[in-house]
């Protein structure tokens, strides 16, 4: 079936630069549908850069991007590229949820009033209808006796569950965490990994950028460590984690990591 | 015979001293009864105008009649309710004989005369305050109207000037590099003199609405530019990340985490505002300002001033008061 063997997501040969600095090196990757793909590697090496190219969130200087099978982001104009029009752009970041390190929770709504946002402004649903999704999510996360508070009296590890309840409220079909537990104290790490867990379990497809490599094997399908924009290693996690020791710099890292 | 010679002399003499010319010791017994003459017929000016002849003592026997004459005018004077012209009067006495104690006793008469009584400073309150009152609420309109226009006008400002789009950038940085850079009495000269002469004449609380809405708006421009780029980046990411546009974003994400940071130095703004509007009774408006001054140069009173002054401290505490207030509001999420 043509359907199934499609690709969610393609990415090929994306670039990306910052001036003299490439962060994203002609990156081929693809996501099939309900995948778990880890992402590793040391920083600076580009794992965000690639997250954020995904969601346009940075304009890149090469390479094209197919999502569900038909490219987007990016229009010829006169030989020369262009970011798609806005609302283009808009439509592809709705249907893919981010999850960021620090959260960013709008700190001015409440706990529910963040989960609304999505499907009352960008999807324009009734009130009604986006509080009865957003409440669904807080169950999902559970936080629904948190409904209610602003996001400045929660945890870490409940605020970055919040913003995992205010990306699932616009029905996503990829979902991308950037290190989403890199700024949460130790204790509080294993609720918002449970919470990905669920996701995950559900058939949700995702990338996720990680330094636990604990975590790491426990979900991943495939594991990719990269280092300065390219990929080094892809694999199942018990043969990238195993053959990388034949690898100096992903024994290395692996071995600074534990 | 001997009489005519003397009304004569009297009579050269006279128009000698209208001259303003003197030859030595004069009696000026004649001009003294002349002036009481003119004081019981009522023409107390014509009194006047003849005592102010007798001029500074050339020699020591004219002192007295100088000395006399002078105090007659000041009381002429003092009864007139003309104080600080009775004082002048009697200073020039006090001048060549600073010991003189008649003049000493009626300047301490005087001064105690013009220390106002309760009495007088109430009755001058209550004549003052309906003028003032009137004033005051066209005061109140100018800093409401412009309350209105200028963080709308901010708004626009600051947006332009974040936006990526060159000229409309360029265009309000000129807007506020001009408006901050030239004075604000210029700027309404300009509206109000200025404008007519391009074929648009304005009314003058238009005029100034437009003058101070234009000029708070490039100073609010800025405030507002700068509280919108405080905002974390992570916040306008997070936004566009579940599908918003930018106008979305800023509507609903920024702008609203702007008002509890706007609120202090806006707040400063308005209380400004409320005495800058003081500057447009140049431009023909009856304010406060403009009220007060009117009622000061009819009645020489400093009342007038004093009450102003006070109308403008509770205009700048109340609202100093209701912006305390809006702060706390605008913050409360971060309270709880
Ligand atoms: N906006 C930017 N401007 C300039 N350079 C940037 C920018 N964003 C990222 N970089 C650079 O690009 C490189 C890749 O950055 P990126 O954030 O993608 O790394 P990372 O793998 O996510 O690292 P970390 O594990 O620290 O998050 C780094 O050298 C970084 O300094
Ligand atoms: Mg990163």
């Amino acid at each position: 079936m043509s359907i199934v063997s499609q690709p969610l997501l393609k990415l090929e040969n994306i670039t990306k630069r910052f001036k003299e600095l490439t962060a994203v090196n002609g990156i081929n990757l693809e996501v099939t549908l309900g995948e778990k793909l880890v992402i590793i590697g040391p920083s600076g090496s580009g794992k965000s850069t690639l997250l954020r190219s995904i969601n346009l969130l940075e304009e890149i200087d090469e390479g094209t991007i197919h999502f569900e099978g038909s490219e987007v982001g990016y229009l010829l104009r006169n030989g020369k590229r262009h970011l798609d029009r806005p609302h283009a752009i808009s439509a592809l970041r709705a249907e893919i949820g981010m999850v960021f390190q620090h959260f960013h929770l709008f700190p001015h709504m409440t706990v529910l009033g963040n989960v609304m946002e999505g499907p009352l402004t960008v999807q324009r649903k009734s009130a009604e209808e986006a509080r009865s999704i957003a409440t669904d999510m807080l169950v999902k996360v559970g936080l629904s006796d948190k409904r209610d508070v602003f996001p400045a009296t929660l945890s870490g590890g409940q605020k970055q569950r919040v913003a995992i309840a205010r990306a699932l409220a616009m029905r996503p079909k990829l979902m991308l965490f950037d290190e989403p537990t890199s700024a949460l104290d130790p204790e509080l790490v294993g609720e918002v990994f449970d919470t990905i867990h669920t996701l995950a379990d559900e058939g949700m497809t995702m990338i996720i950028v990680t330094h636990h490599m604990g975590f790491a094997r426990e979900l991943a399908d495939r594991v990719i460590f990269m280092e300065s924009g390219n990929f080094l290693a892809e694999g199942a996690p018990e043969e990238v984690f195993s053959k990388g020791q034949d690898n100096e710099r992903i024994r290395g890292f692996l071995n600074r990591l534990l | 015979m001997k009489y005519l010679a003397g009304r004569a002399f009297v009579a050269l003499l006279f128009l000698w001293t209208l001259t303003g010319s003197c030859l030595g010791a004069v009696d000026y017994d004649q001009l003294f009864r002349q002036s009481s003459d003119l004081m019981a017929q009522g023409d107390l000016d014509g009194a006047l105008a003849l005592l102010k002849q007798v001029p500074t003592p050339a020699v020591e026997e004219e002192a007295g009649s100088f000395v006399s004459s002078r105090m007659q005018a000041a009381r002429i004077l003092a009864s007139q309710n003309e104080t600080t012209k009775a004082l002048a009067t009697c200073q020039e006495v006090l001048k060549l004989f600073p010991d003189n104690s008649e003049a000493r006793n009626f300047v301490a008469a005087l001064k105690d005369q013009l220390k106002p009584g309760w009495h007088t400073v109430l009755a001058d309150t209550l004549r003052f305050l309906p003028a003032l009152a009137k004033g005051a609420v066209m005061t109140l309109l100018l800093v409401l109207c412009t309350m209105l226009v200028s963080p709308l006008g901010g708004l626009l400002i600051a947006l332009g000037r974040i936006s990526t789009l060159r000229p409309v950038s360029w265009l309000c940085w000129f807007i506020i590099w001009f408006f901050r850079g030239t004075p604000l009495l210029l700027q309404l000269f300009f509206i109000y003199y200025g404008l007519p002469s391009l074929g648009i004449t304005l009314a003058p609380l238009t005029a100034a609405v437009i003058g101070l809405g234009l000029n708070y708006s490039a100073y609010l421009g800025e405030i507002i530019r700068g509280a919108i780029q405080s905002i974390d980046h992570g916040q306008m990411e997070a936004a566009k990340a579940i599908g918003m546009s930018y106008g979305q974003a800023m509507r609903r994400v920024i702008i609203p985490q702007t008002y509890k940071r706007l609120m202090p130095p806006i707040g400063n703004e308005f209380i400004a505002l409320i005495k800058d509007t003081a500057l447009v009774s140049t431009i023909a408006m009856v304010e406060l300002m403009r009220a007060a001054d009117q009622l000061f140069n009819t009645y020489f009173n400093i009342t007038a001033l004093v009450l102003a002054a006070v109308i403008y401290l509770v205009l700048t505490t109340i609202f100093t008061f209701i912006f305390e207030k809006i702060e706390y509001r605008a913050g409360i999420y971060e309270h709880r």
